[in-house]
């Protein structure tokens, strides 16, 4: 309890958030289940302060099986930033990130996002017996092709508010505002552990 | 080679023939780990019936696709083999981001191709440049992917079509209704297989009829088999989309012929993957402890034997070798390994032929099959 007030001391008494320079991390530990964290400082303080979630990753540990596996390690820009983008498979708030090779040093995974099931206007379309691509209805939701996924609440689930955790706090401590896809270099770049 | 293959014949008869005990033992070795029947290994390609080997021009590799299709491809009639190749244009740091390497969007990072290697003149050319993956069907009808642009560029979706040519020098025809991106996975007789990659890397398994022809034979899918007539095909769902499952449809109308779910089997099974091999009544995939083998008959899928790879190890593009191994694949810090596998035993050991092969172009020295996936095939129908 005194280290979350800490927590929320140090917060709210922070530098303004126009200031901040942050980035993404992912550390993967399993495909249901693994960390993505948002982490920002105020430069030129090397103080450092993040917030994490639950995330998800692909459905095999073979980061350079083409959609299936998870996100494969290394640096990553990003690409661009929607609040209601609407593609076929990925909808909603969304963060693109660009392709990388993998292990091998062959293969490139592309397509790459950091998302969650909701639709383009940010709601839940819950209609199917089993499994609707623009609802958050259970665990296996945290599968992917190979995306990062965050949970949310839905009307069939009651998971975290994630991917609104992680979207608030993007946008408060150093995300870039504009929203599209980015034609310039960007700074907030995602760095996912090996 | 031949003479020391016969003088170690000739040795190994005589001590066997000299000591009764010791040629039980013998005989009871099981034979060493195998490559698959046509292989590559970095630029070279082995296995070919009445070739030793063969030097390509270029690594055979398939940086945009994996091994959703084959590096290499021999043609029906035995006179090619086309391959899929990859020209780096600007270097590419994994562990970097683009932006920490002064890479921009729309920057041109490679140039993707296919090439042909004629096995009767030794002949190699480009014979699709700014494309990748291909079918070959068995009257000689080629079909592959060609990218509306040449290059590969860095934040630029790799968008094209899909062209069929009656003969390698016929006239390219379109095929697909629309450019988008495509992997050309495989003949089932008349109907051409190609995925479709979504955003996020979701994979649709497409049936195109002929130009402009185009349907969805399966909804984030992986194919792992064409049915030996060609009429019918296997596909993978994994667990993003419910209970991970293999089904069977008719490539004529996609009617659902039968399905396995797959949590209803040995859990070492787990998830089934993509590209794996058909002959006769069994299906070999990938699983996530190995290789799993199912046997389709009639409108049934059943589990007929799982064979596990060394903890941790993936195995990709399973073959059929002979009536006795099935050999896939994996990657190692060198450039990969045979992974052959016993189908009676369910053992599986490492092959390594060449094992001092030195990569290519940048690239390790891969050990990939060289295979034709399409269906039927001559002796089959």
């Amino acid at each position: 309890m005194r280290i979350a007030l800490l927590v929320a001391l140090v917060l709210s008494t922070a530098a303004p958030a126009s200031a901040a320079n942050g980035w993404w991390t992912f550390n993967r530990n399993t495909n249901l289940n693994s960390t993505l964290t948002w982490k920002w400082t105020y430069p030129p303080s090397p103080a450092d302060y993040s917030r994490s979630w639950r995330a998800g990753s692909g459905t095999t540990m073979d980061e350079c099986e083409i959609g299936r596996g998870w996100l494969p390690s290394g640096w990553y820009a990003q690409k661009g930033h929607w609040d209601h983008y609407d593609g076929s498979k990925i909808r909603g708030r969304v963060w693109w990130v660009q392709d990388k090779t993998c292990r091998d040093g062959s293969t490139r995974r592309t397509e790459l996002f950091i998302h969650s099931e909701e639709t383009a206007s940010n709601g839940q379309s819950c209609t199917s017996t089993y499994d609707d691509p623009f609802c958050w209805e259970r665990e296996s939701d945290y599968y992917s092709n190979g995306c990062i996924k965050l949970a949310r609440p839905s009307p069939v689930a009651s998971f975290p508010n994630d991917l609104g955790s992680a979207h608030a706090t993007y946008h408060d401590y150093g995300g870039k505002a504009p929203h599209g896809a980015y034609a310039t270099a960007d700074a907030n770049e995602l760095y996912v552990y090996s | 080679m031949a003479r020391m293959t016969f003088l170690s014949c000739l040795l190994f008869a005589l001590v066997t023939s000299a000591c009764g005990a010791a040629k039980k033992e013998v005989a009871a070795q099981p034979p060493p780990p195998r490559p698959p029947a046509v292989y590559t290994v970095g630029r070279t390609l082995l296995g070919l019936p009445g070739q030793d080997r063969v030097e390509l021009s270029a690594a055979p590799v398939t940086p945009l696709a994996g091994w959703l299709t084959p590096v290499a491809v021999p043609s029906p009639d035995a006179r090619y083999v086309a391959y899929n190749a990859w020209r780096q244009l600007r270097e590419d740091d994994p562990a970097l981001s683009w932006e920490d390497q002064g890479i921009a969007a729309g920057d041109p990072l490679a140039r993707p191709s296919i090439r042909l290697h004629d096995l009767e003149t030794g002949s190699d050319r480009t014979y699709v440049d700014g494309g990748f993956s291909l079918a070959w069907r068995g009257d000689g009808a080629i079909a592959y992917f060609k990218g509306a642009e040449r290059e590969y560029r860095a934040g630029v979706r790799y968008v094209g079509d899909v062209f069929v040519r009656d003969s390698v020098d016929g006239q390219a025809r379109r095929w697909t209704p629309r450019a988008d991106r495509y992997v050309v996975a495989g003949w089932a007789g008349p109907t051409l297989l190609v995925y479709r990659v979504r955003a996020g890397e979701a994979l649709d398994v497409l049936a195109l009829d002929g130009p402009g022809k185009r349907r969805t034979l399966a909804s984030n899918a992986g194919l792992v088999a064409i049915s030996p007539d060609g009429t019918s095909a296997l596909v993978e769902h994994g667990p993003e989309t419910g209970p991970p499952q293999v089904v069977l449809l008719a490539v004529s109308n996609g009617a659902k012929l039968a399905s396995l779910d797959l949590t209803t089997v040995d859990p070492s099974v787990g998830v089934v993957g993509y590209s794996g091999d058909w002959q006769g009544d069994i299906v070999a995939a990938p699983s996530a402890s190995g290789i799993v083998l199912l046997r389709v008959a009639g409108r049934r899928i059943e589990l007929a034997r799982t064979m596990r790879a060394a903890a941790g190890q993936g195995v990709a593009e399973p073959r059929f070798v002979g009536a006795s191994s099935v050999t896939g694949w994996t990657s190692t810090s060198s450039g990969g390994a045979f992974v052959d596998c016993d189908r009676v035993t369910g053992r599986c050991a490492r092959a390594v032929p060449l094992p001092t092969a030195r990569g290519a172009e940048g690239f390790p020295a891969w050990r990939r099959p060289a295979y034709n996936p399409s269906r039927p095939q001559e002796g089959e129908q």
